[in-house]
């Protein structure tokens, strides 16, 4: 087995190519942003002698490969700058950010496992019947839902109506931080569910069909037993990969959830970097995203490969 | 868009062999009827807006503000005293053109990228494929709103922006398709035959693996006008005061315990839009490859 | 405050400092002894505000302190004077009173003896000497530059220091007010820069919490504040909300105890709910259109005027405030001093609008465009409805969303025909705003309109250095009425600031110039 695995050291290898890019992306996209943190800092009654001073002190009116080698040399050091606005070392902002955005993230995968699961065996066990076709419209639906609009609407509904949740925010202890995600991470599950659910679907029907199982039912097993035993344990090989992008594809899609339900993450400390042209913390962030997505990617196959043994990531033919 | 489903696309194609289609007649395939009914009906609201909708979709009347509906106004009026369901029907045309046309350059340039890197490969693969990688680990809001700020506003910006994005999953696609094809014999057939490799890819591969790629596309008009409705939302989308869904939105969520209505219906409209095109793509998932497994 | 703001002080405050001064020191003006009413303030509790931006730095120093981290920074830190309640004059805080030199040169202020940072240390005029001088030495690339004026700082004794000033200089009792000129230990009580504002040591009401970037910042208690019997509440915390709408259902749903900025929409609404109050203060605020004269047309005066006469102030007032405001008749705000009530600005009036477009240069109508900021539903809103009142007289606008630092840029750029813009003041001064908008020296170009008419700039001028207040008011009549005919700025509305807050919230006031004291503030049951 282990020489299935052998594809990983090459991966990595291709994966300094691949950051280094975001990094120069990430650069000239950032300076190409119109305005500059000099103007963004200043507010409305800034003259235009305040604003070159700042340019000056924050380095922005040297020549462009110059800032762009300062960033690179720093980042060698492991060092991603400081904030711009803040002051503060990009780093420290970062990590705190991420518990946010990842315990939402993973909260949202949860759900959506709980509630795609069942519907997915649902649908699969009589394709095309009543059942298939109220799930796969629900898929349908899920997608097709903005989900800043779920967001306000869930609002609208457990928080205002029921009472239940709070309204946005993010809390002070582990035991709030459930609770105040909840919302949110429903609002994501929602629009997550829909993907894990046709995968899973669509695999489980493949087991379902397969001799495998005929096998196991003609030695008596059945129901519901033989779904989490069996079935379950194979057919949610492929959805691994699902769930694994989804995860780096949701840290840095975050932003629009945050904005709403006012969760300091990822997505936050983005947006406002944006706006107020923080450089290297719109750099730091994405770098961090980039990297992340790339490990979660290698990882991803990695734990495909471990439970599907007719997966070899290693041959010629790379996905 | 890039998402989890285009490289869910990609392990499929590996795992897959070419089978022959069957014959089901179109107009037995539920999903696509439904998608073809819904879409349909919604162009049609798009292309008959002026002559269908009551009022000038950015008419003003500031005596007649923050109405709930009535008979005069079905869905009631927005805080300039304009024709809220006027402005949902001429919505369509901006919602639907972009969606649809936002795939198109995505589409082109994504599945051209692809197929040379999945047909050539080697290093013309390998490079193809590291840009792939970059742009796919890059966060994909950023670059849209970034894209938006640097290009300006307005609508050519929405679809360079989102074509930047989502050209990658394309670009993945096909060459997943085109790796399995190109071992196919008959394509192996034609190159030893003397066939050139832009015929072959042209006329042998091409049609073969676009489909998937359509069918794609389909879902990726759901993500754009996903994508459209929200930049509209964040204030960064068409400029007012054109009637846009998203944009609607925003308007509607300052009256949503009040006027409910102006923030809840062009949402359910954008979910019902999404529906019509969702189900036109699986119809034609199964017209084009019945054998793929949804 | 820039150079010419200083000149500007030297008129107004000139007569507020003879006042002062010739009250000498020893005057405990300020700050006085506990609440009165009978009802009384409700020891205890904890405040939460909403807003939507974070506070940035809790260096009042340096150039990125702004308005956001000023809120926050204003209930720890105090300067030696501070602005009155009303913002019209500035009243001692950490000082008693000062005493003016002969020449103007030297001002001796005496400090109060009873101030304590909240660490317990007293307050001498060591301390006092170097805050003042940490600040002056940030110049340009802070707020330092404010201080321009002073040569030196002398500690006379514990309780008493000697500015000593370059050139006579009236206002720098108003400069020594600002929030740059806060008082802090000596040698940062032997922290570096940055570690002491991380956690600053000041002498206010409350003291530093924490300070979860992005989310929360929470101020506590000061139990050795030096004001007896306050504060009140036991912490305020600040609260990062970004979207509006949450910001709303928070508040209604009492997570929050004060929405910073509540949309004019809901603001009738949330005063009718029970439990919650809304609260206009009258603000400095003016909202205008700036339009740029090196552009075609905008260089011909009637242009510039049947833009301005097309223009429903009332409208706007009613369909953008929802009726919480008031039309805007001159360059400067009903809080500004001599804003001139009987102001000829232009009004609505479509058949003047008509008239000037016909005598100008472009007869037939002609296409422009406005820029705003994206995602600002104000502005959104006064587009549309100038779109529509402009499209009656033939001008065909469209509408550009750019996001406000681009905005800015473009402006800086002079790339744009028509730009919505706000200003506030920060001192009870008009010069402040007339230099920036009229005169190119302002920093500004003429607020980036590129407007230049000598003779206004000459009145601006004369304004600036006129002592008599008789003939300061006469002086900025005239020069309301020359800028209203020049309509380089197309005025639209005075809005109040808004807050919603629920009803236990009780002694908030914000000042014109935007401050509030939340060591005043106090939470019933």
């Amino acid at each position: 087995m282990s020489s299935r695995l052998n594809f990983i050291p090459a991966r990595l290898l291709q994966a300094i190519p691949v950051v280094f890019g975001v990094t120069l992306l990430v650069f000239f996209m950032a300076h190409l942003l119109p305005g500059d943190p000099a103007i963004a800092m200043l507010g409305d009654k800034a003259t235009e002698e305040r604003i070159a001073a700042l340019r000056t002190q924050l380095g922005l009116d040297q020549p462009i490969w110059v800032q762009y080698g300062i960033f690179l040399a720093h980042l060698g050091q492991a060092n991603l700058g400081d904030s711009l606005t803040y002051g503060r070392p990009v780093t420290e902002l970062v990590l705190r950010a991420v518990p946010v955005t990842l315990s939402l993230v993973l909260f949202a995968l949860v759900l959506s496992m709980v509630i795609g699961i069942p519907l997915a065996g649902l649908a699969a066990t009589r394709p095309n019947g009543v059942n298939d076709l109220a799930v796969r419209t629900y898929t349908l639906v899920g997608q097709g839902m903005p989900q800043f609009w779920v967001g306000i609407m869930l609002i609208l509904f457990l928080s205002l109506k029921l009472r239940l949740f709070p309204v946005g925010g993010y809390g002070s202890n582990i035991t709030d931080h459930v609770y105040y995600l909840f919302v949110p991470a429903l609002t994501l599950a929602i629009a997550l569910s829909p993907t894990l659910i046709r995968s899973l679907r669509s695999s489980t029907i493949n087991v379902l069909g397969s001799e495998y199982i005929a096998t196991a039912r003609s030695k008596g097993s059945g129901g519901v037993a033989l779904f989490r035993q069996h079935v379950l344990r194979n057919a949610i090989i492929p959805t691994v990969s699902i769930l694994g992008v989804n995860l780096g594809y949701l840290m840095g899609g975050s932003i629009i959830i945050e904005k709403v339900f006012a969760l300091p993450g990822l997505g936050s400390l983005m947006l406002n970097a944006i706006f107020s042209r923080d450089f290297p913390t719109i750099q730091g962030v994405t770098l961090f995203v980039a990297l992340f997505v790339v490990l979660i990617g290698i990882l991803t196959d990695v734990v495909y490969t471990l439970l599907d043994p007719r997966v070899n990531f290693g041959s010629k033919e790379r996905e | 868009m890039t998402t989890p489903t285009a490289v869910l696309a990609g392990y499929q194609a590996k795992r897959r062999a070419v089978r022959p289609r069957s014959r089901k007649p179109w107009y037995k395939n539920g999903s696509l009827v439904a998608g073809m009914t819904i879409v349909g009906l919604l162009v049609l609201m798009a292309v008959l807006a002026p002559v269908i909708a009551p009022y000038d979709p950015i008419q003003q009347d500031l005596t007649a503000t923050l109405q709930s509906p009535s008979a005069a106004h079905w869905l009631g009026t927005d805080k300039f005293g304009r024709d809220v369901l006027s402005r949902l029907i001429w919505g369509a045309r901006v919602n639907l053109r972009i969606g649809f046309l936002a795939v198109l350059i995505p589409f082109v340039f994504g599945s051209v990228l692809g197929g040379i890197a999945g047909y050539f490969g080697g290093w013309i693969d390998a490079i193809i494929m590291r840009i792939v990688d970059v742009f796919f680990a890059f966060p994909f809001y950023v670059m849209v709103i970034a894209l938006v700020f640097i290009l300006g506003a307005g609508e050519a910006s929405i679809y360079l922006a989102i074509a930047a994005v989502s050209w990658v999953s394309y670009a993945k696609i096909v060459r997943g398709e085109v790796l399995v094809a190109k071992k196919q014999d008959y394509v192996v057939g034609a190159r030893l035959g003397g066939m050139s490799h832009t015929r072959v890819l042209v006329r042998h591969i091409g049609p073969n693996v676009l489909s998937q790629a359509i069918i794609y596309g389909m879902s990726d008009i759901v993500m754009d006008i996903m994508a459209v409705v929200t930049l509209g939302y964040l204030g960064l989308g068409i400029a007012p005061p054109t009637a846009e869904w998203g944009s609607m939105i925003l308007d509607g969520q300052e009256f949503i315990t009040t006027l409910w209505q102006q923030a809840t219906i062009p949402g359910l409209i954008v979910v019902v839009t999404s529906l019509g095109v969702s189900w036109l793509g699986d119809g034609l998932s199964d017209l084009l490859s019945p054998d793929r497994r949804k | 405050m820039r150079k010419t703001n200083r000149i500007a002080f030297v008129g107004f405050l000139a007569a507020t400092a003879l006042v002062l001064s010739g009250c000498s020191a020893g005057t405990a003006t300020g700050k006085s002894g506990g609440p009165s009413e009978s009802a009384g303030p409700v020891m205890g509790g904890d405040l939460v505000i909403g807003r939507a931006p974070d506070a940035i730095t809790m260096d009042s120093t340096s150039a990125q302190f702004e308005n956001y981290s000023m809120a926050v920074f204003q209930q720890m830190g105090q300067a030696l004077f501070e602005p009155s309640a009303d913002g019209q004059k500035v009243v001692p805080l950490l000082a008693t009173g000062f005493k003016a030199s002969d020449d103007g040169l030297t001002y001796t202020i005496a400090l109060r003896d009873d101030v304590t940072f909240s660490d317990g240390k007293p307050m001498t005029a060591k301390d006092v000497k170097f805050s003042i001088d940490a600040d002056t030495a940030t110049g340009h690339s802070g707020w330092g530059f404010v201080n321009d004026a002073i040569d030196k700082v002398n500690v006379v004794d514990d309780h008493t220091v000697g500015v000593v000033l370059k050139y006579p200089w009236a206002p720098i009792i108003g400069d020594l007010s600002m929030f740059s000129n806060a008082i802090v230990p000596e040698n940062y009580g032997g922290k570096t820069v940055d570690e002491f504002y991380k956690a600053p040591v000041l002498t206010g009401p409350f003291m530093w919490g924490e300070w979860k970037k992005g989310q929360s910042l929470k101020l506590v208690k000061n139990p050795k504040y030096w004001e007896k019997g306050k504060p009140y509440l036991d912490s305020v915390v600040w609260n990062v909300v970004p979207d509006a709408n949450t910001r709303k259902l928070q508040l209604q749903g009492g997570q929050i105890d004060i929405n910073d900025t509540p949309d004019w929409s809901s603001y009738s609404s949330l005063d009718a709910t029970a439990g919650l109050k809304t609260y206009a203060f009258p603000s400095t605020r003016i909202d205008y259109i700036a339009l740029n004269t090196q552009r075609e047309p905008f260089a011909d005066v009637h242009v510039r005027r049947a833009i301005a006469f097309a223009t429903n102030r009332k409208a706007l007032v009613d369909a953008v405030l929802f009726g919480h405001g008031t039309v805007a008749n001159s360059l400067l705000s009903p809080g500004t001093p001599f804003y001139d009530k009987d102001a000829p600005g232009p009004m609505y009036d479509v058949e003047k609008a008509k008239a000037e477009l016909a005598q100008s240069s472009q007869p037939n109508g002609f296409k422009t465009t406005l820029l705003i900021n994206s995602g600002n539903a104000n502005h959104a809103a006064i587009a549309q409805i100038m779109q529509a009142q402009l499209k009656e007289i033939g001008i065909t606008m469209e509408i550009k969303q750019l996001d406000s630092t681009a905005n800015k840029q473009a402006r800086l750029d002079s790339k744009f025909d028509m730009a919505i813009s706000a200003w506030t003041m920060d001192i009870p001064d008009p010069d402040q705003w007339t230099t920036f908008a009229l005169d190119p020296e302002g920093g500004s170009h003429s607020a980036f309109t590129y407007y230049n008419d000598p003779a206004v700039i000459a009145i601006n001028k004369k304004a600036q250095r006129e002592g008599d207040q008789a003939k300061r008011a006469e002086l900025y009549k005239q020069l309301q009425k020359e800028t209203g005919d020049a309509a380089f700025l197309v005025y639209l509305f005075y809005s109040p600031y808004a807050y919603a807050a629920t009803d236990k919230v009780q002694g908030f006031n914000v000042t014109p110039l935007g401050n509030y004291h939340t060591g005043d503030m106090y939470k019933t049951k």
